[in-house]
């Protein structure tokens, strides 16, 4: 318990330093949002109006000061392009994006560890070159390609999936999983080559231990070898890994929900940011900040639970 | 009798309706083309429209949305005409400075509030204050005031041509004033109209809906149930969905498909002139491009037909002014002569530049903004003139135009219906478009005197004079007239193309 106090403590820092280079960072950026907002048509008076409204005129440091005095309040402000509140737009794009990571995660899972086995228990062998093959193809392939490739064989040709028209879950959970099962396997494929040979390399190191003799001339047959001895010990750099990789899907999934039209987290930063609509990328940023501290608290805890040996409160 | 027989149709087209929505995929195979009423319509948008209110909007895409759920004073036809739409009729005095407008009596707004002389009043004086971006347009307006519930008049300080274009667009736009004062700032997010359809809901960046307006004041329409547009950035993107029938319509089709699609038995491509234009403004303040001769240079090296046929694939009219091939004023003024380095070299020369010049063009960063620029910089280099291409993100682009930070930045205009509102602001002596930092006096004479000019021939004639001086003096560069590409299932059945190049949503059926 102290552990996670001093852990979640130690995030606020982490948070405010992130906040605050994101906020300089934008307003290093040329072009006034007054002018990107009020576009070609706008006469002088109004952009300087809007400047006034938006508070533009004042210091950065007392915009920024602003913005964190409402953020201690549970405000964070609206949106300069059109008034919504930033909590609501968060709301409204987070679940898509939060399922759609999740979905990912799944199916990288549900290949990389199969053929991770597979693939480790049996080196120089043909499932071995397989699956190291797969995996070089899965991380070498844009997934944007494949998308894209997706779409034109099941939606175009085939008429199976639908091709765009994200429905929430809790709305139509068959409508949901049609519109979410390509963008998750698009990405989930090259996630998974990933974890593929982290979990491979990791356990063919495993497999040459001390331990893993003694199973063996214990008569153990090698499937419980690996299930209960290999597999947890080799599990540990993977599940470093599953968090990197789930902390970047967090906010790197724009080009998937581009192309599948998914009304997400990661393009409403990029909109906002073509926006100048800094109050909204602030938020974002804050709330992805925050998720990423959860996921690495997340992963160290499964540490704890994978090796007993690497004790919570002393700190890894 | 007439109206129990109304009412059983509709009791027989609703259990129809309900019965399909039920039945999934399998429509009921009726061999008769003719269209039906209900179901939905799916147009997806290019971009997410930022603001849906027309007092504040900025964005082209906005208006598309607008379509369909505010009504103007008048519209334009398909043949760009103006038409009356809440406006029955209007009375022009002869002095050419007071519009007398009669109303349509009857008409609701969808929060059920009437549309009436009040509400017109309350608009045109919303469009007119200080934060809304019609403010420009409407500028001239002087006075609105209320003759009767019905009759509206509004007197302009000075005799306006441009003043019934300019109220098919979005300072045309009825507003409920009930609806703006119970929203206020967050109106954009409620919007209400009297439209055909009602605003339903919104989930940004995906997707805006709205429903039919059942007491729409045009009898049998709207024919649909549903209008949801969808935000798909990547045309290609679009195009895949259009294909697979997740789209009806698409508000833009990749110039590089067109003629792919000629013989598509389910898709049309519907391929018009729009009333815009795309050139780049040479800054006249500061060199190289404060020498007129090296302004004309650049101009004459402009091979306007090779850039409409590679950039646009075709589709476009080469061009050298702000006039569209479908505005009166087009023509004349639109000549331009073929790239001539004779004559350019000669000019240059005539500057002190024999061996030619170096300058930086600002462009935005699609590949349709690099390729012209890679046009630019190839049809130049014979004359020994160097272009450093500068990509910048729009946003940045508009603001260093506003500040004359620049020697030359391509950006266009999406076009209006009149031609004033295409060179006014553009060209005129501290013009809110006048990136270029024009000024010249007869030609802020010849604009001023075409915008009170009520005869179309003689405003023609001088906007030809005016062109004649602008491109003597070569401070915009003007390219091409692009078209307006939708590409459109051939399940939409009433498809019009207005040149203002919006989609109206009233008349559309599917038939699917």
């Amino acid at each position: 318990m102290a552990f996670l106090v001093r852990r979640l403590l130690l995030a606020i820092p982490v948070i405010l330093l992130v906040t605050v280079m994101v906020f300089s960072l934008l307003h290093m950026l040329p072009g006034d949002p007054a002018t990107v907002i009020l576009g070609q048509e706008a006469t002088p008076e109004a952009v300087a109006a809007l400047r006034e409204e938006l508070g533009l005129n004042k210091p950065i440091v007392i915009q920024y000061l602003d913005w964190l005095a409402g953020v201690l309040r549970g405000d964070l402000g609206r949106s300069l392009v059109d008034h919504t509140p930033v909590s609501e737009l968060i709301a409204q794009r987070l679940p898509a994006t939060l399922e759609l990571t999740v979905g990912t995660f799944i199916v990288a899972i549900l290949i990389a560890f199969p053929a991770g086995i597979i693939s480790a228990t049996r080196p120089g062998k043909w499932v071995d070159y397989g699956s190291t093959m797969f995996a070089l193809g899965g991380m070498s392939i844009p997934h944007f390609w494949l998308g894209m490739m997706f779409i034109v064989f099941f939606s175009v040709k085939l008429g199976w999936l639908p091709a765009s028209g994200y429905v929430p879950f809790a709305d139509d959970p068959a409508a949901n999983l049609a519109a979410m099962i390509m963008p998750m396997v698009a990405t989930g494929l090259r996630e998974s080559a990933i974890l593929m040979r982290m979990l491979r390399s990791s356990l063919l190191e495993v497999m040459h231990a001390d331990y893993i003799r003694t199973a063996y001339s214990k008569g153990l047959k090698e499937w419980a070898v690996i299930m209960r001895h290999a597999l947890k010990n080799a599990l540990v750099p993977v599940v470093t890994t599953s968090g990197l990789l789930v902390a970047g899907l967090l906010g790197g999934l724009v080009i998937t929900e581009s192309i599948f039209s998914i009304p997400g987290f990661g393009r409403l930063i990029v909109e906002s940011i073509f926006a100048r609509d800094y109050v909204t990328v602030q938020g974002a940023i804050l709330v992805s900040a925050l998720l990423v501290v959860v996921v690495n608290l997340l992963v160290d805890l499964l540490y704890a639970i994978i090796d007993p040996r690497i004790k919570v409160g002393k700190g890894v | 009798m007439k109206r129990k027989i109304r009412w059983a149709l509709t009791a027989v087209l609703a259990g129809s309706l309900a019965l399909a929505g039920c039945g999934g995929g399998d429509k009921p195979a009726g061999g008769n083309a003719e269209p039906k009423t209900g179901g939905t319509l799916n147009i997806s948008l290019d971009a997410d429209p930022p603001k849906l209110d027309p007092a504040f909007s900025t964005a082209l895409v906005d208006r598309m949305v607008f379509q369909s759920i505010f009504d103007k004073l008048v519209d334009l036809d398909a043949n760009g005409k103006i038409v009356p739409m809440l406006a029955e009729k209007w009375e022009v005095s002869d002095d050419q400075k007071t519009y007398t407008f009669k109303l349509r009596q009857g008409v609701k707004f969808h929060d059920g509030t009437d549309f009436n002389a009040e509400a017109v009043k309350f608009n045109f004086e919303r469009n007119m204050d200080k934060a809304s971006t019609r403010r420009n347009e409407l500028k001239e307006v002087d006075k609105v005031t209320v003759v009767d519930p019905y009759t509206v008049k509004v007197q302009l300080k000075q005799p306006f041509a441009p003043f019934l274009s300019v109220l098919t667009d979005r300072a045309g736009m009825m507003v409920s004033p009930e609806a703006v004062k119970k929203y206020g700032d967050d109106f954009a997010n409620h919007p209400v109209g009297t439209g055909p359809f009602i605003y339903k809901e919104r989930v940004k960046g995906s997707t805006i809906t709205l429903e039919k307006n059942p007491n729409y004041w045009q009898k049998g329409l709207p024919k649909l149930d549903k209008v949801v547009y969808k935000v798909m950035t990547d045309s290609n993107v679009a195009l895949t969905n259009l294909k697979s029938g997740q789209v009806d319509i698409t508000n833009r089709f990749p110039f590089k498909e067109i003629d792919s699609y000629k013989n598509d038995p389910k898709i049309m491509v519907v391929n018009q002139a729009d009333q815009g234009y795309q050139g780049m403004h040479l800054n006249t303040k500061k060199p190289p491009f404060d020498k007129k001769e090296l302004r004309q240079a650049v101009d004459l090296l402009i091979d306007r037909d090779a850039i409409v046929k590679v950039v646009l694939n075709g589709a476009g009219t080469p061009g050298h002014s702000p006039f569209a091939p479908s505005h009166f004023a087009y023509g004349d003024s639109d000549k331009y002569e073929k790239p001539n380095l004779e004559k350019a070299k000669e000019l240059l020369k005539q500057a002190g530049k024999p061996d030619g010049f170096t300058f930086t063009l600002k462009i935005g960063t699609t590949p349709q903004n690099q390729q012209l620029g890679q046009m630019i910089q190839n049809m130049l280099k014979p004359a020994g003139i160097n272009v450093n291409l500068e990509k910048v993100e729009f946003g940045t682009l508009l603001d260093q135009a506003k500040k004359g930070n620049f020697e030359a930045v391509q950006l266009g205009w999406s076009g209006r219906p009149d031609p004033d509102q295409n060179i006014f602001d553009f060209v005129v002596t501290g013009g809110s478009n006048n990136y270029s930092q024009y000024s010249n006096p007869e030609v802020d004479k010849l604009l001023n005197a075409a915008r009170v000019e009520g005869d179309e021939a003689k405003r023609k004639a001088l906007y030809d004079q005016a062109m004649k001086i602008l491109n003597d003096d070569a401070e915009y560069i003007y390219f091409y007239h692009s078209n307006t590409v939708f590409g459109v299932s051939k399940a939409v059945k009433g498809f019009t193309y207005i040149p203002d190049g919006m989609i109206r949503t009233a008349n559309l059926s599917l038939s699917k």
